[in-house]
């Protein structure tokens, strides 16, 4: 029997669900049990789509267009990606900061009635005409897939136009996934099919693939790299910054690791299955325990666990002292967490190296893999309430009131509002991972949690849209069975 | 109409309209949409202002439908349904307005039946039927107002002299609506009267529904709102007048006194006065500082009404040689377009400028390569490249602003020229 291939939407994958609130002992038995249910809310905020992530995941790209089929609003966020990018250059040293090359067809309503085929053949050739790309892709939006414009046949008619130009379209529609992360998969999907092609190419003797998206900042890439290099591998640091011939060396590569646990993770066992290249796939290298585990990883891959084993008694020797000294400062201190899938099991597994205490973890999937991460902190923490939600900020400050937790890691606009000292560990700019990360990390949480000023006043004047009665009631409230 | 463009300024019409409603004290929108939509245009326009982005609800604050595949092929009423009693349930709002993304739009769902069953529970919920594809921000601000004149304003509210509505600074997308609608309010109150801006001083749904007992509406803007204040003066009575331009500046910002004090018949020797202080506040600084800011050959690149301002300020008040001014935002009237060369060609001493319109990327890039001469440019964030690549002086100046954070800060009025001036020194 033929493999089901995979589609990209990761909430195909079984077992896998988006919506519960529980506790961490709870979760852990009902997945155990195979009890957990894919669920709905009948009331939610609004969610971050896949398509924000497949143009984000690529937005650094060489001699690269961005074409988003859609009505102007959807390329919204990738202004935060261009703006990350621009950053991005200048932390690298670029004096001439480029603008991304992003177009938008800009479907109206002639487009929904007629087709927005027209208008997608036009700006296809307005992009390579404009700046020769090596590489073009066009990113399909709801609009675009509702209204049925086939992009792979009006791309793949085009191909033969453009030779010099590899046009790639990508599957994104915000309607196919509740989960953003999809749309790195839609993405990596992509860049298998048109670029990649099942090539064999010839092994490059110690590359290795380190997958990375937008969020990772120049300070972060820096560690990554000078940790992988002191294991002897030339690092082919992938999409973030690089190019056609970068991508292009993938297979060329002995292994694969990535930064960030659902970036590239479907990819990588894609890699292995047609390329054999192996990878590590652990978790995101923040926190002493975190890190120590994606090294080990990534050195098993590579046949070099006694020297990673040195490197890490020489790491630890180096970091703990000065760990021990932010330990005094966060000793016991409660910690209510919530971030995206890696960051928000990274940053539980970090306040751990603190002696802080997890109270509350909002993540936005469950499955297998959250499952490793659950039973790890089953054994640490006890009594901590997990929302699987993604953002979801009601239900956030509905438990953060409850709790009234000592400090809060995450996006910090709405617990601020409460009072709480607040930590973001979702830092594209400054430093977050590896063992150097980790005092950074660590320093800023201690500094906002002895001086917690600005949230206190700012919580006395600035009050929280949410109804008074809304704070009594059950925080799960509106999450309904589906099933 | 809308076309292909190469890193466009803001977002789709919802986003506008979010963008406006998200100025308002304790409005809520929901979203009939798909699952990016409340992130995706909260960045578009929010999110390029400065860094300020609504205080009540804004991106995944937002209640929204979330629509996915089973909504797209069976329809998402029902879905709109518990969107709408959750809002009402969980978060505190004056009003709560119902947007519809492309996917509602294209499916057609019927929310207005929806929002109906609310309206007859008694809650203050209003649709608005305007799906993305449909335009741009600048639209969504015309929708906005549509809408509250169709559904909100009342009618016979007790007309007073004292007044005046602030139209056509449209909140996010300039970012320095707040600062520029203060200045106002600050110069206008000083006259006597009371000045609806309705996105600052906590003003709320409260106000726009008594709007309509306003003597004058002031539109601020050489294009925007020309069918809201027609609409306006026929539902309500109430006459407006255009101002064709942000005045920056005291030539400019006096002039805008006069026009309001002849339309309203305000007291001769108040005005005068007023403008006598506010005229030599200004100048007492610009006194202090004279030839301290180099001479500029200048380009512009903003929105029409930011252009109009910026050019006329720099040209006619501080002796700066305007080269070229591009107006980045899609306009489509003839008479529109002839309104704002007019404002930005008739110069006091100065040459008249060349003036384009352009609203894409690499238009506006080659337009202001060609320019040898300029050595200012003062434009968005997405005309800093060229800007870079000339080697000349470059002012953050226009939306999108991704590079600094404004809270309060406005180029506007006597107070905002100083500021502006201020922040073109550049000691090179």
């Amino acid at each position: 029997m033929a493999k089901v291939k995979y589609s990209g939407v990761r909430e195909s994958k079984p077992g896998r669900i988006n919506d519960f609130g529980s506790t961490g002992e709870q979760i852990a038995e009902k997945f155990k049990k195979g009890c957990l249910k894919r669920a709905d809310r009948s009331f939610a905020q609004g969610l971050q789509c896949q398509q924000i992530n497949s143009m984000a995941a690529l937005m650094s790209l060489e001699d690269s267009v961005f074409i988003s089929h859609s009505p102007q609003g959807c390329v919204g966020c990738s202004v935060m990606a261009v703006d990350m990018y621009r950053v991005g250059q200048i932390h690298r040293g670029a004096k001439q900061v480029k603008n991304a090359r992003l177009f938008v067809t800009n479907i109206d309503q002639k487009s929904v009635v007629f087709g927005g085929e027209s208008k997608l053949r036009e700006t296809v050739k307005l992009a390579i005409d404009r700046y020769h790309p090596k590489l073009a892709f066009v990113y399909a939006s709801c609009a675009s897939g509702i209204i049925g414009d086939d992009i792979d046949a009006i791309l793949n008619d085009m191909q033969s136009d453009y030779p010099e130009t590899i046009l790639v379209p990508i599957h994104c529609e915000g309607f196919k996934s509740k989960v953003c992360a999809s749309g790195f998969d839609a993405a990596f999907l992509a860049i298998n099919k048109y670029i990649l092609k099942h090539q064999k190419v010839e092994k490059e003797k110690g590359l290795l693939n380190l997958f990375a998206p937008t969020t990772v900042s120049y300070a972060d890439q820096k560690e990554m790299e000078r940790m992988l290099q002191a294991l002897g591998a030339k690092v082919n640091y992938i999409p973030f910054y690089s190019s056609l011939e970068k991508i292009k060396k993938i297979p060329a590569a002995e292994a694969s690791t990535s930064i960030c646990k659902v970036f590239a993770d479907e990819f990588m066992q894609t890699l292995w299955e047609d390329y054999q290249i192996p990878f590590s796939h652990t978790v995101m290298p923040i926190g002493i325990r975190n890190t120590d585990q994606w090294y080990r990883g990534i050195a098993k891959v590579l046949g070099k666990e006694a020297e990673v084993e040195e490197i890490i008694k020489k790491e630890h020797a180096r970091i703990e002292p000065l760990v021990a000294k932010l330990k005094e400062r966060l000793q016991g201190k409660r910690v209510f967490v919530c971030g995206g899938t890696g960051r928000s099991f990274a940053a539980a597994a970090l306040i751990d190296d603190f002696g802080m205490k997890l109270v509350g973890l909002e993540t936005p999937t469950y499955d297998e893999d959250a499952q490793i991460d659950i039973e790890y902190l089953n054994e640490i923490h006890k009594d901590y309430v997990v929302d699987i939600a993604n953002m979801q900020p009601f239900e956030q400050v509905n438990l953060l009131n409850k709790i009234k937790p000592d400090a809060f890691i995450g996006v910090p606009v709405w617990a601020a509002k409460l009072g709480i000292p607040t930590t973001h560990v979702l830092d594209g700019k400054r430093p977050t991972m590896g063992y150097d990360g980790l005092l950074y990390l660590g320093n800023k949480i201690a500094d906002q949690l002895e001086n917690p000023g600005f949230n206190k006043k700012i919580a006395k004047h600035v009050k929280l849209p949410y109804r008074e009665s809304w704070y009594q009631e059950d925080a799960f409230k509106y999450i309904t069975s589906n099933e | 109409m809308s076309q292909i463009m190469e890193n466009p300024k803001g977002g789709c019409v919802l986003a506008g309209i979010n963008a406006v409603l998200g100025a308002i004290d304790r409005i809520c929108p929901v979203y009939h949409s798909g699952p990016g939509c409340c992130m995706q245009t909260t960045a578009a326009d929010q999110g390029q202002s400065g860094h300020k982005s609504s205080c009540f609800v804004s991106g995944v604050s937002i209640p929204s439908s979330n629509m996915l595949e089973k909504e797209v092929v069976f329809g998402g009423t029902e879905k709109l349904r518990t969107t709408i009693q959750g809002a009402i349930e969980v978060i505190d709002a004056d009003a709560y307005f119902v947007l519809t993304g492309c996917t509602a739009g294209i499916i057609g769902d019927d929310i207005v039946r929806v929002t109906d069953e609310f309206v007859k529970k008694g809650h203050p919920v209003y649709p608005i039927e305007t799906p993305g594809f449909a335009g741009d921000s600048n639209l969504g601000y015309e929708i906005v107002w549509n809408t509250l004149i169709d559904q909100v304003i009342e009618k016979d509210v007790p007309k007073d002299p004292k007044l005046v509505n602030i139209f056509g600074i449209v909140p996010y997308h300039d970012p320095f609506w707040s600062g520029t609608l203060e200045e106002i309010d600050r110069i206008l109150s000083q006259l006597g009267l009371k000045v609806n801006t309705f996105f600052t001083k906590h003003q709320t749904i409260e106000d726009i529904k008594k709007c309509s007992g306003a003597a004058l509406n002031i539109i601020v803007n050489p294009w925007l709102f020309h069918g809201p204040a027609k609409k306006f003066e026929e539902k309500f009575g109430v006459p407006s007048i255009r101002i064709p331009g942000l005045f920056v500046g005291a030539t400019d910002t006096t002039k805008f006194v006069r026009s309001v004090a002849d339309a309203l018949q305000l007291d001769q020797k108040l005005v005068e006065a007023v403008i006598e202080k506010e005229e030599d506040y200004v100048y007492q600084y610009l006194g202090q500082a004279i030839g301290v800011v180099s001479w500029k050959k200048f380009a512009i690149v903003a929105d029409a009404n930011t252009a109009v301002g910026y050019t006329r300020y720099l040209a006619n008040d501080y002796s700066f040689t305007p080269v070229l001014v591009i107006i980045s935002e899609p306009i489509f009237r003839q008479e529109d377009k002839e309104r704002i060369i007019k404002e930005i060609q008739d110069l006091e001493y100065a040459k008249p400028p060349k003036v384009l319109f352009l609203a894409d990327q690499y238009e506006i890039n080659q337009a202001i390569r060609e320019e040898e001469d300029v050595t200012l440019l003062v434009g968005s964030s997405n005309e800093r490249e060229v800007a870079l690549e000339k080697e000349i002086q470059f002012l953050l100046g226009a939306f999108p602003v991704n590079e600094r954070l404004i809270f309060n800060r406005t180029y506007a009025g006597y107070k905002g020229s100083l500021t502006f001036t201020e922040d073109l020194y550049d000691n090179l």
